[in-house]
């Protein structure tokens, strides 16, 4: 085992960008990802797979669902603020800055849910702002640690997902 | 004690930490610096904060909790079997997380940087007590008359009692407060064979629990780990824990002082509410002083001592530690006359709110204008003293 930072070998990671780097075949597999979600057949409970992996979305209680998971605009949040948190550790770790605690706090606010529920037709559902606060500690100078979290909101799949505003191509397709 | 003057000055115990302490409080946590190493550094800070305390005229003062990360945690040096986790580490216990979300929130920090006691095993105080090692140095550097701030009994089960964790050693959050009970007690008896004069039970957390849930996101952290249980119930766990600590106490002058935190700057970002509810509750306390801040509208009026004070003494909080602006003796002079209406002035004690550093990374002020505060405090004294008499 090579060089251990922030829990990741070093070797491995400079090995993996390497072959990102020069074989088209692997980028062309890590440059799409899939998911299904199935509707559990009763009320607000939706289950995601994705790979060899599972987990539930539903609703809180206030909106009529059974507060089982976090619903699906909470996992948009997370879904930033999880590719936010392993940008910075992959930045950190390329620069051998090691962390000793990450955390970053997420706050959405929706344009107009009422939209949503059919109630209005003013300004749309989506989120219009979200906020994503940083804690860091870090054995790096504050400025150090500024720069690998430019380069990771810079950087970030989910972050340029939402701020690019993606085409979704949506498509129904009747199953008797 | 007889040769105490009316209207005594004292403090609530923190004082601002200077920068190289709180170098070497992150080196002892993170194991870099020996506790000796530790303690020759905290020693010339604690001989700072008694200097400025008596140039200021503190006639019972304290060592500023220098040695205290905080008023509560610091317990896990002192007594095995508390450990000082993260709100991190314990966040997938805590049956509220949502409310906890908002708490973190509200004072923006993350959860790896609130450190909170935890009771991991059956708890045994080490060889330095809770406070002795304080006690014995702070004897020996000053000739003033000392208090010593103990976090108090409800305070410590409410915080450090985490399901799941804590369960595993003691059967129930009441066994585990009679156990506190029995360790402070044993250490109010200690600090009183060391000569302490007074030792002040903390327990600013019996504000969050009569201001309730809808005002969670300005409560105290440690209190907010996990929900809210009947306040009533809770109140009289508190007294019965309080009175268990102190029985058969005799020698030493015991009190409790309530606040609804003082830990930071913004007024909106603390509880507020008077001590209406809480003074039936306060009353029933076996103890001989209740130190009680008054100094901001956010703590009600005195009024609401009148029908409970009863033959207690007062420690009169007279000054905001958190503000830039210093309270003139005159100040002070109007609001302690306004509680002669009702008490006698030989149960008065002057204090600041609550403490001027009560975490040890956030002060509330620097030590020129807490000095200020201090001497403000004592030329008020004085004129009081002019104007009712010697004791």
């Amino acid at each position: 085992m090579g060089e251990m930072i922030n829990g990741i070998d070093v070797e491995k990671l400079r090995e993996l960008l390497k072959q990102a780097g020069e074989n088209r075949e692997f980028v062309s597999k890590i440059n799409k990802w899939s998911a299904r979600v199935r509707w559990l057949g009763s009320g607000f409970n939706f289950r995601s797979y994705v790979r060899n992996h599972s987990f539930l979305i539903s609703e809180p209680s206030e909106l009529g669902g059974p507060d089982s998971s976090p619903n699906a605009v909470e996992y948009v949040i997370s879904a930033l603020g999880a590719c936010y948190a392993t940008g910075f550790i992959l930045n950190a770790t390329k620069r051998g800055v090691r962390v000793r605690n990450l955390e970053i706090a997420l706050e959405g606010e929706i344009d107009n849910i009422l939209v949503f529920l059919g109630l209005s037709s003013e300004g749309h559902p989506g989120y219009k702002r979200i906020y994503a606060k940083a804690y860091v500690d870090a054995e790096a100078d504050e400025r150090t640690i500024k720069e690998i979290w430019e380069e990771t909101v810079r950087t970030s799949p989910v972050g340029n997902t939402l701020t690019r505003s993606v085409e979704v191509i949506p498509e129904v397709k009747v199953v008797r | 004690m007889s040769k105490l003057p009316l209207f005594p000055v004292t403090v609530v115990g923190s004082w601002p930490r200077p920068r190289w302490l709180l170098e070497a409080l992150r080196l002892k946590r993170e194991g870099k610096i020996s506790q000796e190493e530790f303690d020759s550094i905290a020693d010339e800070a604690v001989l700072l904060a008694v200097k400025y305390q008596e140039d200021a005229g503190v006639e019972i003062l304290s060592d500023g909790e220098q040695r205290r990360d905080n008023f509560y945690s610091f317990v896990a040096d002192k007594i095995r079997g508390i450990e000082l986790k993260t709100v991190a580490e314990i966040v997938d216990l805590v049956p509220d997380k949502s409310r906890f979300e908002t708490v973190l929130r509200s004072l923006d920090v993350p959860a790896f940087s609130i450190r909170n006691p935890v009771v991991t095993s059956r708890l045994e105080v080490g060889a330095r007590g809770i406070a002795r090692d304080e006690a014995s140095f702070l004897k020996n550097h000053t000739r003033a008359l000392i208090k010593i701030p103990l976090p108090g009994p409800y305070l410590l089960t409410r915080s450090s009692w985490v399901p799941g964790i804590s369960d595993k050693h003691y059967r129930s959050r009441e066994e585990l407060g009679y156990e506190y009970a029995k360790i402070l007690r044993d250490e109010i008896i200690a600090l009183r064979d060391l000569g302490v004069f007074f030792v002040q039970l903390d327990e600013p957390v019996l504000s969050e629990v009569v201001y309730g849930p809808d005002q969670s996101q300005q409560t105290f952290m440690c209190a907010a780990l996990f929900s809210r249980r009947n306040p009533r119930e809770e109140l009289e766990f508190a007294v019965e824990l309080i009175n268990e600590t102190v029985k058969g106490v005799s020698g030493i002058k015991v009190g409790i002082h309530v606040c609804r935190g003082n830990w930071s700057r913004r007024e909106d970002a603390l509880l507020k509410g008077d001590y209406v509810p809480l003074m039936p509750y306060l009353a029933e306390t076996k103890v001989e002083q209740l130190v009680l801040e008054f100094a901001t509208p956010r703590a009600g009026d005195v009024e609401a001592l009148r029908d409970y004070i009863g033959d207690k003494e007062l420690g009169f909080g007279v000054v905001n530690p958190r503000t830039d602006e210093v309270e003139k003796p005159s100040e002070i002079v109007a609001r302690v006359e306004k509680i002669l209406r009702f008490m006698d002035p030989g149960k008065i004690y002057l204090n600041p709110d609550c403490g001027f550093g009560t975490f040890a990374e956030a002060p509330v002020n620097t030590p020129k204008t807490a000095f200020n505060k201090l001497r403000s405090m004592r030329i008020a004294a004085e004129e009081l003293r002019r104007i009712y008499g010697e004791r």
